[in-house]
């Protein structure tokens, strides 16, 4: 639900990501950490939500 | 900021995906260097005022983890 | 309405002569024309101070939390709309009082007006306000207007589907019959029709007259933490100045606490004195409740609200 209203204020969905791995599944660690920088490389600096001093 | 130069603020669980992070690491395995790992004792200590905080410092992206 | 007042005395004076209760809170008229305040009256010769009209915009369950923290007081009998009873049965849920402490006087609601749209239409001060069941009678020293309230409903009584209380120990009137939506987050669709930028610069043009005063947190009932985030300061979660991010970080944060439990009563948006609509944050939150979760809050007294508990068909496709 944070996601949906995050995104209904207009923050990409592709920047929050959730995900689910037990401790022995360092395989899917590898592939989740791949994904989700890509998708995020894909979008870019995020500008939303980020303080002035920062941008 | 370039755009090789993202930042994924990751909240990784203590038990689960942290150990995975860990034997990823052990195992020599190759992931992108873009995450900054935050480990939390359990996912449910995660709450939303630090997924907004991660942005507001400038996170290009969050990810939680259990 | 008009018609309930008598009785909602009548209902009051007894429950107080009786000792049944200890007090009683409702509304009274405010020092101004069109406008009510919350009182809690003990005494049964106090009864005729308690009104009933189409400006009791604010939520008579946040008076019930902030009043009975401490435990030892006795039964308080509050006069309740179809959404001041669900905020008092999500107080029950979520054990900030319990059943037994309140009385619910159950007040069948035709809506509230916007008093924003009504001084629209007014170039100087409202000096009067009369109202006979849908006609409101409004003044100025300039002139005066008739209005049909139906025109000048708040949104949130337009698209209200619980105009009667559904718990309740005895009623003030005859139930009122519910209205039927065929599409009743159409403003929250309009939104997100918009692209990302766009949706953006909306969230950032509505909250941009800010003050940050915190009235919609205080006239909320369902904030009634001891210590409100913002007020936290170690870590200190989100600025306390009027920049930009930090007042959407508010009214971001304001409107997720209140995720699965809000009951769109207004009261936040009538209490903004800069006129946002911050109904625009939680109204989201109340579609998504409803759609994922099939939930509504503060119907029933047995139900946990769905961030509360878990359940096998939660949807989780959010996760990888």
């Amino acid at each position: 639900m944070m996601g949906n209203l995050l995104e209904q204020m207009g923050v990409d969905r592709d920047r929050i990501h959730f995900s689910w791995i037990s401790s022995a599944e360092a395989t899917k660690f590898v592939d989740v950490v791949k994904e989700i920088s890509d998708k995020v490389r894909a979008l870019g600096p995020n500008k939303k939500f980020v303080k002035d001093y920062i941008k | 900021m370039t755009e090789k130069n993202i930042k994924i603020v990751s909240f990784l669980c203590n038990w689960c995906s942290y150990g995975a992070a860990d034997l990823a690491g052990v195992s020599r395995m190759e992931y992108p260097a873009d995450i900054r790992v935050i480990r939390i004792p359990c996912s449910g200590r995660m709450s939303p005022k630090f997924i907004l905080s991660a942005l507001r410092e400038g996170a290009d992206a969050v990810w939680v983890s259990g | 309405m008009d018609t309930c007042i008598e009785k909602i005395r009548a209902i009051g004076a007894d429950l107080l002569a009786e000792g049944t209760v200890e007090k009683v809170i409702g509304f009274a008229n405010g020092s101004i024309p069109m406008a009510t305040r919350p009182v809690a009256l003990t005494s049964e010769k106090d009864m005729d101070k308690l009104v009933f009209n189409s400006v009791c915009g604010l939520n008579l369950a946040n008076y019930v939390s902030k009043n009975s923290l401490s435990k030892k007081e006795g039964k308080i009998a509050v006069v309740a709309k179809g959404c001041d009873a669900r905020n008092l049965v999500t107080h029950i849920v979520e054990n900030q009082i319990s059943r037994d402490q309140i009385y619910i006087i159950g007040v069948p609601c035709t809506g509230m007006v916007d008093k924003r749209k009504i001084a629209a239409l007014f170039e100087d001060e409202i000096t009067g306000f009369e109202e006979d069941n849908d006609t409101l009678t409004v003044s100025s020293p300039s002139k005066t207007e008739t209005v049909k309230k139906s025109d000048v409903l708040r949104h949130n009584c337009r698209v209200c589907t619980h105009r009667n209380p559904p718990v309740y120990d005895v009623m003030a009137g005859e139930p009122v019959e519910e209205q039927t939506l065929d599409q009743p987050y159409e403003d929250v669709d309009q939104i997100a029709a918009m692209d990302p930028d766009a949706r953006w610069a909306y969230f950032e043009k509505l909250t941009e007259n800010c003050i940050r005063c915190y009235a919609c947190r205080n006239a909320c009932p369902l904030c009634y933490c001891p210590t409100c985030f913002v007020d936290e300061s170690g870590p200190q979660w989100v600025g306390k100045g009027q920049n930009e991010t930090d007042v959407t970080t508010f009214h971001f944060l304001r409107a997720f606490h209140c995720a699965g439990r809000c009951t769109d009563c207004g009261a936040c948006v009538e209490a903004c004195p800069m006129g946002i609509n911050v109904r625009d944050f939680t109204r989201k939150l109340n579609k998504d409740a409803l759609e994922l979760f099939g939930w509504e809050a503060g119907l029933d007294l047995d139900k946990r609200p769905p961030l509360d508990v878990y359940s096998p068909n939660d949807p989780n496709d959010f996760i990888k």
